[in-house]
């Protein structure tokens, strides 16, 4: 478990990881670059929201004209999301002061009122709602439908040397992913992982992982994950205009399909809360 | 002159035991010497969505 994606991203490049869950821009960028890696699949899609102070006088995103706003990188969807909120609302990137900062930190820096938003992934937001100091401005997908944040990278030697360790790895996110959206039992089943991958994995509450996850249901929802040319066109679109990516770039050339679509015949988990064990 | 050499050895082996123990990931480490086809893949990520 890391703490911030730059650090990821070192991690990646030097082989100490042979994959990763990374913001989609940081990916591309890294591939533009020429970092052998490629993106598989997706984490998830949705689960970004723009949260400011309760006490903070930003009614509507106009208000955070002359505000500073915290983003987990510059090569972040958080980022994207708030230059298309700017479009629309004839603002310019010069209208609102951005700052990076690693994902734990910013929950504690709007308390604190160092910053005046942040623009992240959950679980922060719900932090923020459930400690009572910070307000949900919007969701992502408010301005953003079939908005995607994290993806699932990985080097390209592991796809040319383990390509099944590799399918064995997005047949289980593609099964997690039916098994936590399946509607007739979706409250249940969030609320169990969130206090198990909360206690196991984020070493986070389980109980801000619940709200996170089921506050309301589809605040984070993990399907459709096969990465689509028209998400992933919009988003180099994005970097391009905002300065972020120096040249373009075709899709195949940082994305790997063939897991994704390996994985569409998969089926959710066969696993309920109390089970001893998955099939 | 004996004391201070024998304190000075136990300080260096218990920081060298407690620097192994705490900061060097030792499955990596021996992952890393393993033939290619036996290494296990390691996922990296943090705590947001």
């Amino acid at each position: 478990m890391f703490q911030g994606f730059p650090e990821i991203k070192e991690a990646l490049i030097s082989n100490q990881m042979q994959a990763a869950f990374m913001v989609a821009p940081m990916a591309i960028a890294l591939r533009a670059q020429g970092v052998p890696i490629k993106i598989v699949y997706l984490g998830h899609r949705y689960g970004s929201a723009v949260v400011v102070h309760k006490d903070g006088g930003v009614r509507k995103f106009e208000d955070l004209r002359g505000k500073t706003v915290a983003i987990p990188s510059r090569f972040s969807d958080e980022r994207l999301i708030l230059f298309r909120a700017m479009e629309k609302h004839g603002m310019t990137a010069k209208d609102i002061r951005m700052v990076e900062m690693a994902p734990p930190d910013v929950a504690g820096a709007l308390a604190a009122k160092a910053i005046d938003a942040f623009s992240m992934g959950e679980p922060y937001p719900s932090q923020a709602e459930r400690t009572g100091f910070g307000r949900v401005l919007f969701h992502a997908k408010e301005y953003w439908p079939d908005y995607i944040s994290c993806v699932l990278v990985v080097r390209q030697d592991v796809i040319d040397s383990k390509p099944e360790a590799v399918q064995v790895l997005v047949d289980g996110i593609a099964r997690s992913g039916l098994w936590l959206d399946n509607p007739p039992k979706r409250q249940k089943r969030r609320e169990h992982a969130a206090d198990f991958v909360g206690r196991f994995y984020f070493r986070q509450d389980p109980g801000l992982l619940r709200w996170a996850l089921t506050k309301p249901l589809d605040r984070v929802q993990y399907q459709p994950l096969t990465p689509l040319r028209k998400d992933f066109d919009l988003i180099v679109r994005l970097m391009r205009q905002t300065g972020v990516l120096d040249r373009d770039i075709e899709f195949s050339e940082y994305i790997e399909p063939r897991f994704a679509e390996g994985a569409k015949t998969q089926t959710e988990w066969i696993y309920e809360p109390g089970d001893s064990t998955a099939k | 002159m004996r004391k201070i050499i024998l304190a000075t050895a136990a300080w260096i082996v218990g920081i060298t035991a407690a620097h192994t123990a705490l900061n060097v990931d030792w499955n990596v480490a021996f992952n890393d010497r393993l033939p290619v086809a036996k290494r296990k893949l390691y996922v990296a990520y943090i705590p947001v969505t």
